[in-house]
């Protein structure tokens, strides 16, 4: 495979400073906890690429470095050619970024937020309308245009997000937990979106820690284990005719010895 | 153009809310209501008295001018004693005690004024907190003077050393609360900037709907100016409301007509206190966006921002009664206003100390708005845990 790589991660690391209370929850002594150790990887152009681990493997930690919210330690990570660390404006107007943490204002409308963060990434207006219309035709957003988002159901709240994300037409939409905390109607929402975009021609960065969710979006995968990249792949050149839950325990076992 | 987009949003937000716009209109309707009752209860006075007043010494001339006067309302009883007197008067038991001095009206008829001699005295002790003592006192005081004049300036009326109102009069609780005005002004200011700009700002941290902004390709600067320059017009609104709610119960607090306060200053002095008023408004809500993105939640935002608040209101107050203030305070933000505005309002030269508070106001404004873009860029007050 010759193409090049849209999102390019080269020796990403994290350290965070703990507070004191921090140190009581994690039950540790240790003043500063490594959340990203040198993590590599790259994802490809039209793929959806999902970063699978378990809880504080660093997911979040290396999702927001490459939507440049946080800045490495080390390392550096490029999306479409641009510097996360250099050129941080640019990586921002290239990429959507969605988590469950960004919320939208309950008091405007679909059709305000949409037309606000078109503005907010420079798009101008006559592309805005015709990008407005065509989105939230195809999402069924239009006949809630003009409700107060505080109104709308949590499945329409939910595409309007997605919608508001991609108001900017990125490259590149990087979702951390797609469908963490949502009903099964609302995680479907989510995972049709999400597979609307690859049809679209998107690239996309997830990560997650369902299995489920790996086998019916991804095409690449890597495990973030304690920080770092212990496999890397395509789903089915990783799994080897396993299922992708049995090999990532293997994997797991592999690293930390001991059984879960 | 992303600048524009974000101040009107702030804009939409807010003139979209009748909630919002209520409690910002609210304080300057309540500070009316409230200061205009307290005006009329101090200031409504009975129209008829009943004058129970002592005389010491004795005028038959005076005290036929006094009872053809007054009539009906006025009974004079004469003493020897003047400390009992002096006494009943402190009391309240009696309106006023008229002391003349002795052989009064031989000593008026007699005296010549080229002599050089002290002069015969009438004094009036009263007590101006009462209502009735201080009319008696001012309807017996301007009877005397057209009385003095018709004889040549023969006596004078309490001319000497003696104290001779009892009580702090209605005057001085006035003049406080005159002196009290820039203080009132700023406090109000305060906490109207305060309550829009923690549920602006420190509103939208919590709430996550800063965090997808900051994901955006906005620069920093234009969030942080798209915070303060919007906030600051409607804090404003907010401020001239409260400001006239002063301004118009003023006159009725005072027992004054609307006019007689507002003539006095000049149309530069009046410039003058508006730049200052209008130039700590964006101060005040830079400081409390600064505490605001720096804050996790509104509740500690407005926990700082009170600490905030005291530490000004107990400056201002200091500043307001403390005389002899040097003109250096000028160049400490907020403080400096306060004394400007004191110094405008009471004798109305302190331009150069205006301008350079209204220039301190604007350089900390300009300091403040920075360190929000600084701190909007910083991973640990954004995204820390
Ligand atoms: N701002 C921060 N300050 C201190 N420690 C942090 C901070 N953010 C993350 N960490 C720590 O870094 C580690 C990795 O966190 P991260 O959120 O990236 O994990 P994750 O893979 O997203 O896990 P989860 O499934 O729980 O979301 C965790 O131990 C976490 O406690
Ligand atoms: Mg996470």
């Amino acid at each position: 495979m010759e193409e090049t790589a849209i999102v390019k991660a080269e020796g990403l690391r994290k350290t965070f400073t703990l507070s004191e209370k921090q140190r009581k929850i994690e039950k540790t002594s240790q003043k500063l906890k490594v959340a990203v150790d040198g993590l590599s990887f790259s994802a490809y152009r039209g793929e959806i690429y999902g970063l699978l681990g378990p809880n504080g493997a660093g997911k979040t930690t290396t999702l927001r470095i490459l939507s440049t919210l946080i800045r490495p330690d080390a390392g550096d990570a490029f999306v479409g050619g641009c510097s996360v660390l250099k050129e941080g404006e640019k990586v921002r107007d290239k990429i959507g970024f969605m988590t469950s943490e960004l919320k939208l204002e309950g008091f405007f409308t679909p059709s305000y937020l949409f037309d606000f963060f078109g503005a907010m990434h420079g798009v101008d207006k006559a592309m805005l309308a015709e990008r407005k219309e065509e989105l939230f035709a195809r999402f069924g957003i239009d006949r809630f245009a003009e409700v107060k988002v505080s109104d709308l159901s949590t499945g329409m709240l939910q595409k309007v997000s997605l919608v508001v994300a991609i108001v900017h037409d990125p490259e590149v939409v990087i979702f951390d937990e797609p469908t963490n905390g949502l009903d099964v109607l609302t995680a479907k929402v989510v995972t049709d979106f999400l597979l609307e975009l690859k049809a679209m021609g998107k690239s996309i960065l997830l990560s997650t820690h369902i299995f489920s969710l790996v086998e019916k979006l991804c095409d690449r995968v890597g495990i973030i284990i304690d920080g770092r990249m212990a496999a890397e792949g395509t789903l089915e050149e990783l799994c080897e005719g396993k299922s992708i839950e049995d090999k990532f325990f293997e994997i797991y076992e592999g690293i930390k010895g001991e059984t879960v | 153009m992303k600048l524009k987009a974000l101040i009107q949003k702030e804009f939409r937000r807010f003139f979209g809310d009748p909630k919002l716009i209520i409690t910002l209109i609210l304080p300057g309707v309540l500070i009316y209501l409230i200061y205009s009752l307290m005006g009329g209860l101090i200031w409504d006075r009975p129209q008829t008295h009943d004058y129970n007043v002592l005389v010491l010494g004795e005028s038959a001339a005076v005290e036929a001018l006094f009872e053809t006067t007054f009539g009906e309302e006025l009974t004079l009883t004469h003493t020897d004693d003047k400390d009992a007197a002096l006494e009943e008067v402190k009391q309240g038991n009696v309106t006023a005690l008229i002391s003349f001095s002795e052989d009064f009206d031989n000593a008026v008829a007699s005296y010549d004024p080229s002599s050089g001699l002290p002069a015969p005295q009438v004094e009036i002790f009263y007590r101006s907190a009462d209502d009735t003592s201080s009319a008696f006192y001012t309807a017996a005081t301007s009877l005397l003077s057209a009385y003095e004049g018709s004889i040549s300036n023969a006596f004078d009326v309490n001319l000497g050393d003696a104290q001779y109102d009892f009580s702090s009069t209605s005057e001085v609780i006035m003049s406080v609360l005159g002196g009290l005005l820039p203080f009132l002004v700023v406090t109000l200011i305060f906490s109207s900037c305060m309550s829009i700009t923690l549920e602006s700002v420190a509103g939208e941290k919590e709430r996550g709907t800063l965090a997808t902004i900051l994901v955006t390709s906005v620069r920093r600067s234009d969030i942080a100016l798209g915070k303060v320059i919007p906030l600051s017009c409607i804090a404003a609104i907010g401020a001239l409301s409260s400001f006239l709610g002063i301004a118009l119960s003023m006159p009725q607090l005072m027992g004054m007509e609307l006019g007689g306060v507002f003539v006095e200053y000049a149309f530069g002095d009046y410039l003058l206190l508006l730049g200052l008023i209008v130039s700590i408004v964006p101060l005040i809500v830079s400081a409390m966006t600064v505490i605001s993105t720096y804050a996790k939640s509104v509740k500690e935002a407005s926990s700082y921002s009170g600490v905030i608040m005291i530490v000004v209101m107990v400056l201002s107050l200091v500043s307001t009664f403390v005389s002899g203030i040097g003109d250096w305070v000028c160049c400490i933000p907020v403080l400096g206003t306060v004394v400007a505005i004191q110094r405008i309002l009471e004798d109305g030269a302190a331009l150069v100390m205006g301008l350079i508070s209204i220039a301190v106001n604007l350089a900390f404004t300009a300091l403040f708005i920075f360190l929000t873009a600084k701190m909007l860029s910083s991973e640990r007050i954004m995204f820390g845990k």
